[in-house]
């Protein structure tokens, strides 16, 4: 298929993604907001999620302090943030207008339906009414444009690339969301002393329990961390199911294997190296342990590389597939 | 009918498509009417209503620009359509594949020997002064000959019933797309219809017209390669362009999806280059190729020209071809017939006069309330003056532009174009209608029965022009 | 007169180029007075060569490779007859001569230089003197600027700002020319001015039915000689200049020319 539609294509399921997953830290962000907690612990909640965008200095500049509203409003709406759910879900409207020949009827309704609810929503204040609700809404809508996608497109090129810029995507946020997550919880454990809280268990510290739990809740993996474990929510757990556990759909272990088939399934003549880098990173995690990962390198490490080589997987599909070198 | 009543007349006097002098319907038209008249006026606005969300849904627009909201204009669909006897569309298409045959050989030898040129029959100024003249395109070869490919012809019908010629379209002629859903729309919504009258099909023209891009590929390419060269999403008729694509099953392609390397066309994708042999591009020449045309253009490719003098690519409709179709060309049309086929013109031009000829300029400005003055180079129904519907004030600040460049007009009579029913705010009221029937060329020459039947919505207007208020019709080719 | 010819073009990018295409119209016209005896042009990939409807000797270039830097290297040696009066013969050209009474965007003519060429020839341009007249007109209103200009002024413009290189010269005088109603078309090439100096140069050819084409050069306000080495005619400068491309990437473009002739 043509390059520029496939690259199309590939940054539409991004910004549905990106999209999505702002809505879902918002929303924890939210919840969490509602528990009885020092005010600089709260300020701090919104500060992370500032960080894991890589938007601090840019909210600071324009907004000041992280006041909830005033955060939510920036990651919500603000068209000038390229990373708001206004900005990402416009990015994905435009992309998919771009291929809209490529896309099902049905497909390209679902997202232009999702697009123009937003503008008339924001317009009703919706968001600021009831929050909880748009972020939820959003939520439902990546699910039913991956549901569409999944069941209406034809299982070609098209779709594999689709797929690729979905899990990319997903992997990339997920890394970072554990990385912000983790280093909040170093720096707030009881007594400060990093790694000190690490396989203790929490249910001492309520507060504790609520954050992690709130960030599987963020990925939909609270139940199924009851399920898998059957014991009490622990940090190293809950990392080494987000990281290591290939039954989790949106772990970076199956995300890394999703991206490795697909990439085998729209290789070219000068992709084998993508490819094997591809499947070196899912390797490491097919192959890692838990307690490697956090007594070696330590995880921000693990995913500070693992985030270098997301990004630059990326950046060589676009070379292999996608678009020249510059335009 | 509504009470304007100058336009009253000529509405009145015109040809009316289903109904003779005295009222009868008209033969062709017999199972339609009867079909018509047995249907209670909610269920055919019931099919209207239909139509108009079908239309809307599935996107078939007008333009796109400016729709930051989602919002997207319509060209408005009439559901009863137009409709031809056998007969009469065996002579048209006669005529139309004679016109199209000779504006093809008067295409070639412009840019190669100038025959008709040195025979005295078209001026020198006429042909290598025309801006749409493209001197590059000297002696270069092109398969089979064919400039044109895909001609859209403007058909008009007069008073007596007589056709008429009124223009021409070789360069990116559109509107195609309009005929092929009018049709599916009035196939779904009148099925009855489609069993009781013979109507001649016509979805096969994106077979027609793949075929016909395939047979003008390079030579000793086995199986070419073909694509649609777009300029994107932002041309108003870039749906056609979609659709067209997607109907013969090639690329749509815009022109930074292809390169040129060694004087061969390469489209990028995910497996690599791929080599292009027929572009069919919807893109006007000035901005096809930067290396040779305009440099400032984003919308094509550059090399292209070389390419195409190297014989490694076919561009359909070539490069060139839009010094055919030019209103002041247009004139010599008939005598083109003659000379290339020796044969006389089974269709008719408009008799027109040239505002540069002195005695026709007096002419002109004495009878100005009665007739349809056009500018040479412009296009899309603007810059044009219909003397019997203008004002006083429009007529003499017309005439003032007139005199001040009167190389740039020309003027015909004022045609009162046929009528058709047509749906309208107080009922059914005639509207008066054209017909564009498209002509591929190719190894043969083929049209598909009818065109697109354009309307006129506004009572008592006589233009058609989407761009300004008018509609479109299905057309129906009666199988004998 | 025979010429030896060095000419060097370097272009040089800030940024990665992943594709380019130039048109190279760097080799001489086969017209009767110039015979060439070698000529080479060397260039970082392959050269397809094509005539253009113009009758220019064209190569195209294509890379397709990332690169930031292109040298065109020209050699070469030709013999250059004298012209009587600028007279230019033995055309075996197709374009008929009324392509060249076309004002292109460079050449348009306005008013102003319709007011300043029936100012200079009340009679009209009637033969080459007529035509040494204008160039007279021109070189003396529109000073002098050494060099070559990749970037084109219109000639409008030109005549409004009083400056310009020997291209502005000639697509003043091309203006002027279709203005009084001429067939005329640029010309690019080299001349060879004095024993150290060579450059690239523009300049103009005129037809008339008596005379044919005769060759001017504007700056120079002489007729042609066996100083000038035709390289290229067409409507003007950007159908005829010595190398035109396109990219795809680059960043900032610069570019040296280096041209040495020797006699």
């Amino acid at each position: 298929m043509l390059s520029r539609t496939a690259d199309h294509l590939f940054w539409m399921c991004r910004y549905i993604e990106r999209a999505e997953n702002t809505a879902r830290m918002l929303h924890v962000n939210t919840q969490l907001a509602l528990l009885p907690r020092d005010e600089a612990v709260h300020r701090e909640s919104w500060q992370a999620m500032l960080r894991l965008f890589e938007l601090e200095g840019d909210f600071a500049a324009r907004y000041g302090a992280p006041q909830p509203q005033a955060v939510i409003h920036y990651m919500a709406r603000d068209a000038d943030n390229p990373s708001s759910i206004y900005a990402c879900l416009r990015a994905c409207r435009e992309n998919a207008r771009a291929v809209r020949g490529s896309l099902t009827t049905e497909l390209w309704e679902t997202i232009n339906l999702t697009w123009l609810t937003l503008l008339r929503d924001l317009d009703d204040g919706v968001l600021e009414r009831s929050p909880e609700q748009f972020f939820e809404w959003i939520k439902h809508r990546a699910h039913l444009v991956r549901g569409v996608t999944e069941n209406t497109m034809l299982v070609d090129e098209a779709l594999h690339f689709m797929r690729l810029g979905s899990q990319l995507e997903r992997a990339d946020n997920m890394a970072r969301m554990l990385d912000v997550r983790f280093h909040e919880h170093e720096a707030m454990a009881p007594g400060g002393k990093p790694g000190a809280a690490q396989g203790k268990a929490l249910d001492t510290d309520a507060g504790e329990f609520y954050r992690w739990s709130a960030i599987l809740g963020c990925v939909s993996a609270l139940e199924v961390y009851r399920k898998v474990y059957r014991d009490v929510v622990t940090p190293s757990r809950v990392v080494e199911l987000l990281v290591l556990n290939a039954t989790l759909p949106s772990s970076l272990v199956a995300l890394m294997r999703g991206v490795k088939d697909n990439l085998a399934r729209v290789a070219n003549g000068r992709s084998a190296e993508t490819e094997r880098q591809a499947g070196l990173l899912l390797a490491e995690l097919e192959y890692g342990r838990i307690e490697d990962i956090l007594r070696g390198p330590g995880l921000h490490r693990f995913l500070t590389n693992f985030l270098a080589r997301v990004n630059h997987l990326g950046t060589r599909i676009g070379r292999d597939f996608l678009l020249p070198l510059s335009s | 009918m509504s009470d304007a009543a100058a336009d009253k007349t000529i509405t009145e006097r015109a040809f009316n498509e289903m109904l003779d002098a005295q009222g009868n319907v008209r033969p062709h038209y017999h199972a339609f009417a009867q079909w018509l008249a047995s249907q209670p006026d909610e269920a055919m606005a019931a099919r209207r209503l239909e139509a108009d969300l079908n239309f809307r849904r599935i996107g078939i627009t007008f333009s796109m620009a400016g729709d930051a909201d989602g919002t997207e204009r319509l060209i408005p669909f009439d559901l009863i359509p137009r409709v031809i006897p056998a007969a009469e569309w065996r002579r048209l298409d006669q005529g139309l594949k004679q016109r199209v045959r000779a504006l093809n050989m008067f295409i070639h030898d412009i840019y190669h020997d100038h025959d008709i040129v040195r025979a005295g029959i078209v001026p020198a100024e006429q042909v290598f002064l025309n801006a749409q003249y493209r001197p590059e395109m000297q002696d270069v070869t092109v398969a089979e000959n064919i400039y044109c490919h895909v001609a859209g012809i403007d058909i008009v019908r007069a008073n007596a019933g007589e056709f008429y010629v009124l223009e021409d379209n070789l360069r990116v002629p559109s509107g195609v797309s309009y005929m092929l859903e009018n049709r599916k729309m009035s196939m779904r919504l009148m099925p009855e219809m489609f069993s009781r009258a013979r109507v001649a099909p016509v979805a096969h023209y994106p077979d027609l017209l793949l075929d016909n891009l395939r047979e003008v590929a390079p030579r000793n390419i086995d199986d070419p390669t073909v694509v649609v060269l777009t300029p994107g999403m932002y041309n108003s008729a870039y749906f056609e362009h979609a659709f067209l694509a997607q109907q013969m099953g090639v690329e749509l392609v815009e022109g930074k999806d292809l390169f040129v390397d060694q004087n061969t066309v390469y489209m990028r994708t995910t497996r690599g280059p791929q080599r292009v042999d027929v572009i069919y591009r919807r893109v006007d020449d000035d901005f096809l190729d930067p290396l040779s045309f305009r440099a400032d253009s984003a919308l094509g490719v550059p090399g292209l020209l070389s390419a195409c003098r190297a014989q490694r690519i076919t561009l359909a409709n070539a490069i060139g071809t839009g010094l055919a179709d030019d209103k002041s060309t247009y004139l010599f049309v008939p005598d083109m017939i003659r000379f290339y086929l020796g044969e006389e013109p089974i269709l008719s031009n408009v008799p027109t006069w040239q505002c540069s000829r002195p005695s026709e300029l007096s002419h002109v400005l004495a009878h100005l309330p009665e007739l349809v003055v056009k500018e040479v180079h412009g296009a899309g129904g603007y810059g044009m003056l219909v003397g019997p519907t203008a004002s006083r004030a429009e007529l003499d600040e017309f005439r003032a532009r007139i005199l001040a460049h009167p190389g740039h007009y020309i003027a015909q009579p004022t045609l009162a174009l046929s009528t058709t029913p047509t749906y309208v705010e107080s009922g059914v009221a005639p509207r008066h209608v054209d017909l564009r029937p498209y002509v591929l060329c190719g190894k043969e020459i083929r049209t598909v029965p009818g065109g697109l039947c354009r309307v006129a919505l506004k009572e008592g207007s006589l233009v058609v022009n989407s761009s300004q208020g008018g509609g479109t019709k299905d057309t129906w080719v009666l199988e004998e | 007169m025979r010429h030896l010819i060095k000419h060097t073009t370097r272009y040089h990018y800030t940024d990665p180029v992943s594709y380019s295409i130039q048109v190279l119209r760097l080799t001489p016209r086969q017209d009767e007075h110039q015979r060439l005896l070698r000529w080479h042009i060397e260039a970082p990939g392959l050269l397809e060569e094509q005539v253009d409807a113009y009758g220019n000797i064209t190569h195209t270039l294509t890379l397709t490779q990332p690169h930031d830097a292109i040298e065109l290297k020209v050699t070469g040696q030709i013999e250059v007859s004298p012209l009587d009066g600028g007279a230019v013969h033995g055309e075996d050209n197709r374009l008929p001569v009324q392509a060249y009474c076309v004002p292109t965007p460079l050449t348009a003519y306005d008013d102003g230089i319709r007011a300043f060429a029936q100012g200079v020839l009340p009679a009209g341009l009637r033969g080459p003197d007529d035509a040494l007249a204008l160039a007279e007109a021109i070189a003396q209103r529109v000073a002098y600027e050494p060099g070559m200009r990749t970037a084109q002024t219109a000639a409008s413009q030109v005549l409004a700002q009083g400056h310009g290189v020997c291209q502005d010269h000639t697509h003043l005088f091309l203006a002027c020319a279709r203005a009084l109603g001429c067939p005329a078309r640029y010309v690019s090439g080299y001349l060879h001015a004095d024993a150290d100096h060579m450059s690239a140069h523009a300049w103009a050819d005129l037809w008339w039915p008596r005379h044919g084409w005769t060759s001017i050069d504007v700056t120079g306000r002489q007729y042609a000689s066996e100083r000038h080495c035709r390289l290229a005619v067409a409507r003007d400068y950007a159908s005829a200049s010595p190398v035109r491309g396109v990219r795809t990437g680059g960043g900032e473009e610069s570019m040296r020319m280096d041209v040495l002739v020797q006699q």
